[in-house]
């Protein structure tokens, strides 16, 4: 297949070949998307029966993209008569506009072929290539193409329309086109979804033609207002000022408004596969962008609230209190066939949203808001006392009781090679890993300044801070290791500390978990050889017995672990160590034209000379789409402290000079400068990269 | 056929009070359907709390679907997101009235062999 091109708006997407056509197969993910539902999965255009080639294709927005064609799929270019352009924009279904150029001066007549049929597969059917149990129909009536769906009540359509003049059958359309010498010709097609999905609908789908200019503008105008919203960067590294601007564009492209918000956006997790609501990844973003864009934290905020789990579901792995981990709409969704209606299966989610919530009034002064949410951050903080203690020892632990389809590993690291002794071995369940215990920390702490500043309520905020500062003592006992000097990964339920060294580490510092006395020694290792590839920081440090520099939560590394991982380090004080990850980060940004991928392999950065890319579906990926902003954050040393922005820049020398200017919070707008004062190793800047070198090894 | 069961709208009412929803306010109304027969509640959200009336005001929000779907989502059997999803259930107006809502109603049975609630008993 030819490269993919992939434009959405929300949760509606299309992805296919590089001439615009989508021939899909089950196990293939190409089409146009919504709701997690297949609406197109075959769309092939031809011209007298001939495919067409494609010239070049141009990626205008994030919603658009303009396809330049010529008949003939030969290698060789033969200097062609007609060209054919197909601009197609997504917003509620998509819309195409077709044009044939006739260079030539005779007229010509041809056959325009549009193909389509739709499978309407549910995500999960074409992540697991499963059978269909419903019926399929087509009919053309009123000069539309019907494409349905069926199964009892649940029903999906697609409907197709065309501005000129055609004939339709149930498998596509066909126009019969004149064009006169040095003429074009042009149509507009429509497609159009119906889906009961969004619950907005009544007893029929709802048929959206996609307005094509408005569509276009509101996007054109919201993606603008998004970028000039968000403060403007200016500094002396080209690179980074790149990087900035890709994160702001591809940030707006991963906004999601929930159904029941609808014109309120929060962060979904990746684009496209999970353009949806995870607590998680949502909330880690709206951490990362809080001082860029505090409205995504609000929306988050706001919808996992309204979806916080209310009772016992096994099936959901729901709990009262508990932040939900996944919503999914497809069909196996809307049958029961999977749990995502939503799923709760995500130990870090609860703690994180009480962080999160705290963090958004420190920038924002929006003391409401975390007083319309105050029932929520106390069953959520409940929550960790009364139904995360699964190895009964007063740590956060996960396992899953749907064994059949919910996830195994309820930590961000979530593969199931993730967690493991030094020697390899793997530990039992339930699995109390180090970082939860972080969070539940922090989430105590943040939950004791809520209650007595907002809340008014002191006796809790007591409560909550001796329990913060009991499990901080217990914490540091159970999980050092001693003979190496860091925090174990896990406990197993018999209390044995699961001895592998990795990044987690590096969250126990953001958290604050750490004693001051263990925090050298654990910023030594996360800049160790063993850790630091010269790039970042690797998710299992070399030489543990799981290390593979590109398994994927065992040896990668990944930009949202590290901006954490700097974060942690600003925290305990270690300003020159944060700027090195920031430097090393950044320098890969560039090899992916500011656009960091989830994970890159954890070789020597003076082996490779490159961040090898971890191959994944989904780009551009939220949390990594963040980190670079949390990055400006850790390396200006931005921080709300009552109703000022203190800025403490520590930033690596190749950057001259940095400002960020109009940065929003309840201080109103602020503007922050640094200069280059940190030596993080770096040469002379070579190809518009800092330059970081490991520790230890020789500068150039 | 038999109305929608008094006692699953009431046993709303009772978890508002133990458990109050978002405070979301506005009135939902369960259009309920069995052949002919149409069944009508106002269900009233304030302050997080429910209450249960047969007569009221303009809705906010008009949850239409059969007394079956009705009684298999009161009573946990089925998952009202679901329902919706499979188009079992439709919905109208302030769909976040439904978000605050769905967490009154009771969570699926235990899977087979799994206790209906899975965590340890916390040891102080």
């Amino acid at each position: 297949m030819s490269a993919e091109v992939k434009i959405l708006d929300g949760n509606t997407f299309v992805v296919s070949d590089d001439n615009g056509d989508i021939e899909a197969s089950l196990t293939d993910p190409t089409g146009l998307f919504s709701f997690d539902t297949r609406f197109l999965s075959r769309w092939v255009l031809t011209i007298d029966g001939q495919r067409l080639n494609p010239l070049s294709v141009d990626d205008l927005q994030y919603f658009e993209t303009r396809f330049f064609l010529v008949p003939g799929t030969g290698t060789v270019y033969i200097d062609a008569k007609l060209s054919v352009i197909r601009q197609r924009a997504v917003g509620g279904g998509f819309h195409e506009e077709l044009t044939i150029l006739n260079h030539d001066d005779k007229p010509v007549d041809l056959t325009v072929r549009l193909e389509a049929a739709c499978d309407f597969a549910d995500l999960f059917e074409v992540k697991d290539a499963l059978k269909k149990q419903g019926e399929y129909y087509a009919s053309v009536d009123d000069g539309r193409l019907v494409l349905g769906y069926r199964r009892d009540t649940y029903v999906r359509e697609t409907r197709i329309s065309a501005t000129e003049a055609c004939a339709m059958d149930e498998g596509g359309l066909t126009f019969a086109v004149h064009v006169e010498p040095q003429e074009k010709w042009a149509t507009d097609l429509y497609v159009s979804i119906g889906r009961g999905a969004s619950g907005t609908t009544s007893g029929l789908p709802k048929y959206e033609r996609p307005a094509k200019k408005k569509a276009r503008t509101t996007l054109e105008l919201s993606l603008e207002k998004w970028v000039d919203d968000a403060p403007s960067l200016d500094c002396d590294w080209d690179s980074l000022k790149r990087t900035y601007g890709r994160s702001l564009v591809d940030l707006a492209a991963l906004r999601f408004s929930p159904v029941m918000l609808p014109g309120h956006y929060l962060p979904a997790a990746g684009l496209p596969w999970f353009m949806t609501m995870f607590g998680r990844d949502s909330i880690f973003t709206s951490l990362q962008a809080l001082p860029f864009a505090s409205d995504l934290a609000r929306t988050t905020l706001v919808a996992l609230g309204l979806w916080q789990g209310a009772r016992h579901d096994d099936f959901r792995d729901e709990d009262p209190g508990r932040i939900l981990h996944e919503m999914r709409f497809g069909e196996m969704t809307a049958f029961e066939e999977r749990p995502h209606s939503p799923y709760y299966g995500s130990v870090d989610a609860t703690p994180l949203y009480v962080v999160l919530l705290d963090e958004y009034e420190r920038w924002t002064g929006d003391a409401k808001l975390v007083r319309s949410l105050e029932r929520q951050a106390r069953a959520a903080l409940a929550w960790i006392d009364d139904y995360a203690d699964l190895q009964g020892n007063g740590y956060i632990a996960y396992q899953r009781r749907n064994e059949k389809t919910g996830l195994e590993n309820q930590c961000w690291k979530d593969s199931w090679d993730s967690i493991s002794y030094r020697d390899g071995r793997l530990p039992g369940f339930p699995r109390a890993t180090c970082e939860l215990q972080g969070y539940a920390y922090d989430a105590k702490m943040r939950g004791a300044r809520l209650a007595r500043t907002v809340w008014h309520d002191p006796a809790f905020a007591d409560r909550l801070e001796t329990e913060a500062a009991d499990l901080k003592r217990r914490f540091n006992r159970d999980f050092w290791v001693e003979d190496g000097q860091y925090y174990a990964i896990a406990l197993e339920p018999d209390g044995s500390k699961v001895d592998a060294l990795a990044s987690n580490n590096g969250h126990l510092l953001w958290s604050g978990i750490v004693d001051k006395s263990k925090a050298k020694a654990v910023a030594r290792h996360l800049m160790s050889p063993a850790m630091y590839s010269g790039w970042g920081v690797r998710t299992l440090a070399d030489g543990q017995g799981r290390y593979n520099p590109i398994g994927y939560h065992v040896g990668t590394i990944w930009p949202f672990d590290n901006s954490f991982i700097a974060w942690g380090l600003r925290r305990y004080g270690f300003k020159e160590e944060a700027a090195r990850i920031a430097a090393g980060i950044l320098d890969a940004a560039e090899f992916f034209e500011g656009r960091l991928p989830e994970a890159f392999g954890g070789y020597e950065r003076e082996l490779t000379k490159y961040p090898v890319q971890y191959p994944t579906s989904c780009s551009p990926q939220a949390w990594s789409t963040g980190a670079p902003l949390l990055f400006l954050r850790t390396m200006l040393g931005l921080e709300p402290i009552g109703e000022h922005l203190i800025v403490d820049p520590a930033l690596p020398h190749g950057i001259g000079r940095l400002e960020l200017l109009d940065i929003p919070g309840r201080w109103g707008r602020m503007d922050a400068f640094g200069r280059g004062r940190v030596d993080v190793g770096s040469r002379a800047r070579r190809g518009g990269q800092l330059g970081v070198l490991k520790p230890g090894s020789k500068k150039a | 056929m038999a109305e929608l069961d008094v006692g699953l709208l009431e046993a709303l009412e009772e978890r508002s009070r133990e458990h109050p929803v978002p405070a979301v306010d506005g009135v939902v109304l369960f259009d309920v359907r069995d052949g002919d027969r149409v069944d009508e509640w106002y269900v009233t959200m304030k302050k997080g709390i429910v209450t249960v009336a047969r007569k009221g005001g303009e809705p906010d929000c008009v949850l239409t679907g059969g007394r079956a779907t009705f009684d298999a989502v009161l009573s946990g059997r089925a998952n009202a997101v679901a329902a919706l999803l499979r188009g079992a259930f439709n919905a109208q107006g302030k769909i976040i009235l439904l978000s605050a809502l769905q967490q009154l109603f009771p969570g699926s049975p235990g899977i087979d062999g799994l206790p209906a609630a899975g965590y340890a008993e916390r040891q102080s």
